[in-house]
């Protein structure tokens, strides 16, 4: 049996990295739900949002202002990618869109190199202090990433429900051509989603990137983590993603406590169990092929 | 006479791929006709099939690692080997097919892509003793040399793999005039009509996998064969979408699209990383100017324009 202290910091563990998850998702979830198209571009904002965290941070010291360029560097870089390329792809196929997201992001890896070059930089943990909860001492700052994710979870959902650009997004996720019949301009909705999903990736790569280096090839590597947690939790649905980002922190990471090698086979093998019962995923939307 | 224009018309491009190995070094040849053999089953499964999959690497894999199994364990014949790989990709793809046919195309490229993760954790972490984790299998002394084709020669092994393209491409050109052809691009435009005329999309589907599937498994036994040795880096996650990128390059479904991608893209690869040493920018790009332009690819802009030249010539 695991020693409770080692299960509790592995469950906070689980935890952080599920808020990652979900952060770096959900802005491919909210961009397929409302414009049916599947943006891997996602993964280079997260990889840039970890750049300028750590250039901005090394620059001024500071690392939170690190964190709000790198914010607003992926809310441009949305914004520039959805009006330069998805503005003209929206009514293809979603393959079609997957594969041009694709070459957008080994593009950019390609210009991350050129810019910061091909070895890890490391980030400095902003904070290093320890809580104890149940006679465990936890690092705080994997809690302010949890609270960070759950903030930004209500925070959508209020924006979602409450606001009426949210209501039209939201209207937009059920039939975008409903929405602009009704005479709202449906390609503001569009790049409003994309900024807002930029910044919440580069968010993610941001606060992500005091935990591991951040190299070049960051994007790549977490990009079957994003599938998988898209996947199970059904493309288009913000509650699915949140739930499966969890779901998948956690077995990631008690998953390598108890045997190291499972933690990357064990995700695969939720994903095809629930494929195999549902296959549009936990809470995705029912679509044709 | 139709019979020998079919043969001809197929002998042309080998007989420039062929041509190829007197103006370039041989490595680079044997290169450009391993990822063409690598990339039609990508491209039949995405043109004809309307699958698209990022996960053909773990296709790859399962053959590489089949015949390196064999190799290291079992025999040192180099032919047996490549059998042993080929019969690895169709029995896994027999296996997982069911499930993965059945997911809408989006779905599927993402199943895919997360094989190809998992194949690279398992043979890099898990199954390490078996596969001496990422130093990787070596067993190129231990390749027994065979009479009149000795595939442990680089020459002869280039003569070798032109050989079965040349029978890959005669296959891949007989299924495209074939009813089964035909059904393949149904399934692909419209289900719903193809299901009223009576075929199963189902099967249809999965017979696609199954037979694109081999053909990459085959490519991994040829790789495992050249290089000698077999290690996880085929299959890691940075290379998947290498076939989609030749396949589409090269304009995904035409016939001879992976060969004329897989030149483009190798020579590509070889001067652009001796210049810049950092490739995957323009790859990155030119697969959206591709996408954005039309999604036709070189061969498949071109082909139109040959076919009318040639229509002119001949009456």
């Amino acid at each position: 049996m695991i020693d409770a202290h080692l299960l509790i910091s592995g469950v906070i563990f689980g935890l952080s990295l599920g808020g990652i998850f979900f952060l770096m998702t959900v802005g491919l979830s909210l961009c397929f739900g409302l414009m049916r198209v599947i943006s891997l571009d996602q993964m280079l904002h997260y990889a840039l949002g970890g750049y300028v965290t750590y250039t901005v941070g090394l620059l001024t010291g500071h690392f939170w202002l690190g964190v709000l360029a790198a914010i607003a560097t992926g809310a441009i870089a949305g914004f520039v990618v959805e009006r330069a390329v998805f503005l003209r792809i929206h009514d293809r196929e979603i393959t079609f869109s997957m594969i041009t997201s694709f070459g957008i992001l080994i593009g950019g890896v390609g210009i991350i190199k050129l810019i910061w070059g091909l070895a890890p930089r490391p980030v400095p943990e902003p904070i290093s202090a320890q809580i104890n909860l149940f006679q465990t001492d936890v690092p705080a700052y994997r809690l302010l990433i949890v609270a960070i994710a759950l903030a930004v979870y209500s925070g959508i959902w209020l924006f979602l429900h409450r606001t009426i650009v949210g209501k039209a997004i939201c209207a937009g996720i059920e039939d975008a051509k409903h929405v602009e019949g009704l005479g709202i301009n449906i390609y503001r909705l569009f790049s409003i989603t994309f900024v807002i999903a930029g910044a919440l990736s580069a968010l993610a790569g941001g606060l992500y990137a005091p935990l591991i280096m951040v190299d070049p090839q960051m994007g790549l590597e977490v990009l079957a983590f994003a599938f998988m947690i898209v996947i199970i939790g059904g493309l288009g649905s913000i509650k699915g993603t949140l739930v499966s980002a969890f779901l998948i922190g956690q077995v990631v990471s008690l998953g390598s406590l108890t045997y190291a090698p499972l933690a990357q086979m064990a995700p695969f093998a939720i994903m095809l169990l629930i494929l195999t019962f549902r296959p549009s995923g936990l809470f995705g939307i029912p679509l044709k092929r | 006479m139709s019979a020998v224009r079919w043969w001809a018309s197929l002998a042309l491009p080998f007989a420039l791929l062929a041509l190829l190995r007197v103006f370039l070094p041989l490595p680079f040849a044997i290169e450009v006709v391993l990822v063409s053999i690598y990339t039609i089953g990508c491209s039949f499964l995405f043109g004809r099939v309307g699958l698209i999959s990022f996960g053909q690497p773990a296709y790859l894999a399962v053959g590489a690692y089949a015949a390196a199994f064999y190799f290291t364990d079992f025999g040192s014949n180099p032919y047996i080997g490549i059998l042993i790989g080929c019969a690895a990709g169709a029995v896994a793809s027999l296996l997982i097919g069911p499930i993965f046919v059945r997911l809408r195309s989006d779905y599927f490229a993402l199943v895919n892509l997360a094989l190809a993760v998992i194949i690279y954790f398992l043979m890099q972490k898990a199954l390490a003793p078996l596969t001496n984790g990422d130093n990787g299998m070596w067993f190129l002394t231990s390749l027994e040399p065979t009479p009149l084709l000795d595939l442990t020669r680089p020459d002869h092994f280039f003569v070798f793999a032109l050989l079965v393209g040349f029978l890959v491409w005669a296959f891949y050109k007989y299924l495209d005039g074939s009813i089964y052809g035909a059904c393949c691009l149904g399934t692909k435009i419209n289900e719903d009509k193809l299901t009223f005329l009576g075929y199963d999309n189902f099967s249809i589907r999965l017979m696609a996998f199954v037979i694109a599937n081999t053909t990459t498994a085959l490519a991994g036994a040829l790789y495992a064969v050249y290089l000698g040795f077999v290690s996880p880096e085929i299959t890691s996650p940075t290379r998947a979408v290498d076939p989609v990128v030749v396949a589409i390059l090269g304009g995904a479904g035409t016939l001879f699209g992976p060969i004329v991608g897989a030149v483009a893209y190798t020579g590509m690869k070889d001067v652009l990383s001796r210049i810049f040493g950092n490739w995957e920018l323009f790859i990155g790009f030119l697969l959206v100017v591709i996408m954005l332009s039309g999604e036709q690819g070189i061969w498949g802009t071109l082909e139109p324009q040959l076919k009318k030249l040639i229509m002119r010539k001949l009456p």
